[in-house]
């Protein structure tokens, strides 16, 4: 409510105001100006807003590239790989072999490969579009030859892209199917009921179970909330870190009244910091894809392999 | 640098090595501050919506370490 009444104070001065503009890029659009108007489902609306569009777009990418390069290398009837499919076989056996299998163990490495690959894949190529200005570029064309309207699709597409793992409904989701997962690999490796019961460490007193079950039920809900917490925060800060650091150039000129103190601050402050920082933000694509997997592995291993 | 040409492969490998062994760990550590951050944004909601701070926020946060504690001591303990 604060921060509301402060933008419009703001918007009415015709000041600009930093807060608000970065949190207008990574954040979602709102419901009520979605991409694409959809009807209401159970009472759910299920308009298609940026950051759903942006989840779309990367499935798609990723459908596209894996089918391709795998199709177009079944096709040349080699046994060894070459060219893209090199790439992506160092990817599936360093997931397999680095991620996987440590965790999991060799029996059951061959069921929960494929979703952790999926995992990797789709959480990079996801984190990695968020860091190329797709839609920054076709706003600059849009505005030089285009000139579609601000209501067309292309016009509400080209207000900027986000990381679509920057919002914690999308990463909730994931870790809902790591929640999943562990239960499922607990349920085939020891049986459904053994699964349950292996949570807790056997032959103690009965008083302390009353103290344990709970505690590992609330652990249970924890550990994918943990999951969740990270990669959206990870993501949403590396973001805000950049605009917070450009928004300089417009504080600055606002501030001494003139353009050019905005863009001496650009050239030798700003820009150079957000190139930095954008560096370390690939890094950072990269270390959360591996760390989500990761972990996805551990907790998943923990199910399967129970020491007590 | 080094000059063995494999220095670079066996660093990776070495790094590699690390990373992996440290995941256990870092479940643990991240399900220690998942479980205060977890309970304790539970009991800060329940006392909004009650009206009793900081009974629930408090408890929320001794819940989670509680939980998260129980965590780390089940990863360090396992051998």
């Amino acid at each position: 409510m604060l921060a509301q009444e402060h933008a419009t104070e703001h918007a009415a001065a015709g000041k600009f105001d930093a807060g608000e503009t970065i949190i207008e890029h990574v954040s979602n659009s709102s419901i009520d100006h979605p991409l694409i108007h959809l009807p209401k489902v159970f009472g759910i609306d299920l308009s298609v807003t940026k950051h759903v569009f942006m989840l779309w777009l990367v499935a798609a990418i990723v459908f596209v590239l894996v089918t391709t390069i795998v199709r177009r290398y079944l096709k040349s009837g080699r046994q060894v790989p070459t060219g893209p499919m090199n790439a992506l076989e160092a990817i599936v056996t360093w997931v397999r072999d680095d991620i996987v299998q440590p965790n999991v163990g060799k029996k059951w490495v061959g069921t929960w490969t494929p979703l952790i690959l999926t995992f990797f894949i789709f959480i990079l190529c996801s984190n990695a579009i968020g860091l190329i200005p797709l839609f920054e570029v076709v706003a600059l064309l849009d505005r030089a030859i285009l000139h579609s309207s601000p209501d067309s699709f292309l016009g509400r597409v080209i207000h900027g892209g986000t990381t679509a793992t920057a919002n914690f409904n999308v990463t909730a989701a994931l870790a809902t199917i790591t929640f999943g997962a562990i239960i499922v690999a607990g349920s085939k490796a020891h049986g459904f009921v053994k699964h349950w019961m292996n949570l807790v460490p056997h032959g103690l007193a009965w008083p302390i179970y009353i103290l344990l079950i709970p505690i590992e039920i609330m652990g249970l809900f924890v550990r994918p909330f943990a999951l969740t917490m990270r990669l959206a925060a990870n993501m949403t800060g590396g973001h805000i870190a950049i605009l917070a650091i450009l928004s300089f150039v417009f504080l600055f000129a606002e501030m001494f009244g003139s353009a050019l103190a905005g863009v001496g601050v650009g050239l030798v402050v700003s820009v150079p910091l957000a190139v930095g920082i954008s560096t370390l933000e690939i890094i950072v694509v990269l270390v959360q894809a591996y760390v989500f997997t990761l972990l996805t592995a551990v907790f998943i291993g923990m199910a399967i392999n129970v020491h007590h | 640098m080094p000059d063995d040409p494999d220095f670079l492969a066996r660093s990776f490998k070495y790094l590699q090595d690390n990373v992996r062994r440290s995941g256990p760990a870092a479940a643990a550590s991240y399900t220690l501050i998942g479980g205060i951050v977890l309970f304790g944004g539970v009991g800060y909601a329940l006392d909004e919506w009650r009206g009793t701070s900081p009974a629930f926020l408090l408890g929320g946060l001794l819940l989670g370490l509680v939980v998260g504690f129980y965590d780390l001591a089940k990863t360090v303990f396992k051998k």
